[in-house]
């Protein structure tokens, strides 16, 4: 089992307010954890704000719930881990693409431009910040887990 | 994220404070619109004091970019900060949103 070296945890109603309040926190993360190089912070914390963007963009609620974000944020000596759960939420359809190859980057600069898709492009960065990403079904939870290999923790 | 427009005579300057994220995105296209209505075509984002961007804050920049050019003008970046720069290198908009040193270099002798 590795060592959890630090923690921090959050779950509000998914509104812009958690967006806020997740920033701060994963600040106060990395003030538990100035081990970890700022490139893999950087890399982290872009990812981490990214999914959870999507589940407040595009998560939709079962009937008669309030949908939730909880985010767990973990730092082990060389594995950065986030999981990031859409409670109360309706099962993901279509289920995103997470295991085909990165479509960063784009053709010439006219289409880079013309064809840029923001849902599809935050889902891009995500894959190409982090070593693994997975999202499973859980009860009435969609649970995206982030994992970050941190090479010089 | 705190705006702030000024007029910096060739070139109107929208200084961005803060994190430019989902809540921050759509306030930023909103600025750039007022300041294109009103006749602004040389616009600098300014975003030294820009500590975070995310898709959907680059997606308001590209936005912005679309509405200036097409209205004959242009927008361009400056001050980038390191996560910024991650952000543009990773999805190659660096190729349409170039980095400028400074604001006042942004559009040099143009």
């Amino acid at each position: 089992m590795t060592d959890i070296l630090a923690r921090r945890t959050l779950e509000e109603p998914a509104a812009e307010q958690a967006i806020e309040d997740l920033h701060v926190l994963l600040e106060q993360l990395w003030l538990d954890a100035a081990f970890v190089p700022a490139p893999d912070q950087m890399a982290f914390t872009t990812a981490v704000i990214e999914a959870a963007s999507n589940v407040v963009q595009h998560g939709v609620p079962t009937e008669g719930a309030t949908l939730l974000l909880g985010v767990e944020l973990t730092v082990a000596v060389e594995r950065l881990r986030a999981v990031i759960s859409e409670i109360g939420a309706a099962p993901l359809d279509p289920v995103p693409d997470l295991a085909g190859p990165s479509d960063l980057p784009g053709p010439d600069d006219d289409a880079l431009l013309e064809d840029y898709d923001e849902s599809g492009r935050g889902l891009s960065m995500i894959r190409a910040l982090v070593t693994t990403v997975t999202v499973e079904r859980e009860g009435d939870t969609n649970v995206w887990v982030l994992s970050r290999d941190s090479g010089q923790g | 994220m705190e705006f702030t427009v000024q007029d910096k005579g060739h070139y109107t300057e929208v200084a961005a404070n803060g994190r430019l994220n989902m809540v921050a995105a759509p306030k930023l296209r909103k600025v750039v619109d007022e300041v294109v209505n009103g006749g602004g075509k040389r616009i600098v984002v300014n975003l030294a004091d820009t500590s975070f961007m995310d898709s959907s804050g680059l997606g308001a920049l590209i936005g912005c970019l679309k509405l200036a050019r097409q209205s004959g003008g242009d927008l361009r970046i400056a001050a980038v900060q390191p996560q910024v720069t991650m952000v543009l290198e990773l999805t190659s908009m660096n190729r349409v949103l170039t980095p400028h040193a400074t604001a006042g270099e942004a559009f040099g002798n143009d």
